[in-house]
């Protein structure tokens, strides 16, 4: 099984790595690049806590080989706040007390970004079905919902 | 979870891909949008040697319809397949089951043809696409082939595809005028969830608004193919669309189920909700043919 080398942005920097083929992206990005925010959960895609952002589109990472990833974009939680400025997203959590052992944070916040960026001001209804591939074990998704609703009606006109 | 150990190979086009299948046989699994087969081989269900990935196929692409038939590429997401204009008034009954499949994520990688080659018996496309009339165009090393929708699924798990071949894309023709369908899934929450009962209705209706001049009615999870219900199709037939008929319909869907127990349910609850979702799909699909 040789290693194939592959070309991908990361946080909108150009990596290129060699890898494996029987490897996931969400190992790629927790093991070669070190970034951990991305969790490994239950690694069959069934809670959402590997989640990020392929060509703006949440996936989970861990159904991805790192070779599809090859030539396409991936924006991880690392990828939000601008040094020590969190996303408004991610400040809208903190304020709203949405986040408790905070694992499923990453995922829900990046699923969040995606839908904020296709849609205003989404009601509740759109934002637990935006959500619904992200299960949460501490919160009842109750404080998580309100953190979308006020980034969704804080967004600036061209959201970030 | 771990990946076992396999080689990888991304064909760049549909004749490079047969070779590749044809050449390895059992040993060569062909690679879609992963969110079944990956699964399957991080629990060591399946260890084929190689992965053949057929991202770089365009001849599986696209969403096209023309000269009144639609044709879907194998490779089309299922989170396109949700989002499509092009499966608006009758057709929406297809996206209606996409957007019910898996999670935004799984959706956003998961292709058609690959919810419908897996085929399993509780699949979220497979009573649309039976309602919608498909046909799968598959192609190996013996050429093209069509296959009828129904005479696809034989099993769970099992299909039609000889060894080397591949599903190219389903067809349909596009329904007329007057005519629509609903999808309805039931299971124990509302996202990520595999059904315990769903059910997909089309009704195509006459000149004068209401007479029921065409019908077709699926089933999933309650036998061991997503199947067609001929006498609930029978029972709509020439009637007038509306609550009595839909009940009458329903009725018969139920008893030509063929549910097991299992741990979602009991076969004898699944015949109860095949009824309750049938007469919800054909409402829907009564609403959808009035333009609603």
């Amino acid at each position: 099984m040789d290693k194939m080398r592959i070309t991908l942005t990361v946080n909108g920097v150009a990596r290129d790595l060699l890898t494996a083929p029987n490897r996931t992206l969400l190992q790629l990005l927790r093991e070669d690049l070190k970034l951990t925010g991305t969790k490994h959960g239950c690694g069959e895609g069934d809670c959402g806590s590997c989640t990020v952002l392929m060509d703006g589109k949440p996936v989970n990472s861990c159904l991805v080989l790192a070779v599809q990833a090859d030539g396409r974009s991936i924006t991880t939680i690392e990828g939000l706040a601008e040094g020590p400025k969190l996303h408004p997203i991610q400040q809208a959590f903190v304020d709203k007390g949405a986040i408790q052992c905070g694992f499923c944070s990453p995922g829900m916040i990046l699923s969040a970004k995606a839908l904020l960026e296709r849609k205003k001001r989404p009601n509740r209804d759109e934002i637990r079905q935006a959500l619904s591939g992200n299960l949460c074990r501490c919160t009842g998704y109750q404080k998580i919902v309100d953190a979308v609703a006020s980034a969704g009606r804080n967004q600036k006109p061209k959201g970030r | 979870m771990l990946l076992p150990k396999f080689e990888y190979q991304r064909p760049g086009d549909l004749g490079e891909a047969l070779q590749v299948l044809d050449d390895l046989g059992e040993e060569a699994k062909p690679l879609a949008g992963g969110t079944d087969l990956l699964v399957n081989l991080k629990h060591g269900t399946i260890s084929p040697r190689m992965l053949v990935d057929l991202a770089g196929l365009a001849e599986l692409r696209g969403l096209a319809s023309g000269k009144g038939r639609l044709s879907i590429g194998a490779l089309t997401r299922v989170s396109e397949a949700a989002e499509s204009r092009k499966l608006k008034g009758p057709l929406s009954v297809l996206a209606q089951g996409a957007s019910k499949l898996g999670s935004p994520q799984v959706r956003n990688r998961a292709t058609v043809g690959g919810n419908v080659c897996t085929a399993r018996p509780a699949a979220d496309l497979a009573p649309p696409l039976l309602v919608l009339g498909a046909e799968a165009v598959l192609a190996g090393p013996g050429g093209e082939r069509r296959v009828p929708l129904p005479e696809f699924f034989m099993g769970p798990g099992q299909t039609s595809l000889q060894p080397g071949e591949i599903l190219l894309r389903l067809e349909m023709d596009r329904p007329g005028a007057g005519s629509g369908g609903g999808y309805q899934k039931l299971g124990l929450r509302k996202a990520l969830e595999i059904s315990l009962v769903n059910a997909a209705a089309f009704i195509s209706l006459g000149d004068d608004g209401r007479t029921i001049k065409k019908a077709r009615v699926a089933l999933g999870a309650v036998a061991p193919v997503p199947m067609r219900a001929p006498a609930a199709e029978k029972a709509l037939l020439n009637k007038k669309a509306g609550p009595r008929a839909f009940a009458l319909a329903a009725e018969a869907a139920a008893d030509e189920a063929r549910p097991i127990s299992d741990h979602r349910g009991s076969a004898q609850y699944r015949r109860e909700m095949v009824k309750v979702l049938v007469g919800r799909a054909l409402d829907t699909a009564w609403q959808n043919a009035r333009g609603k």
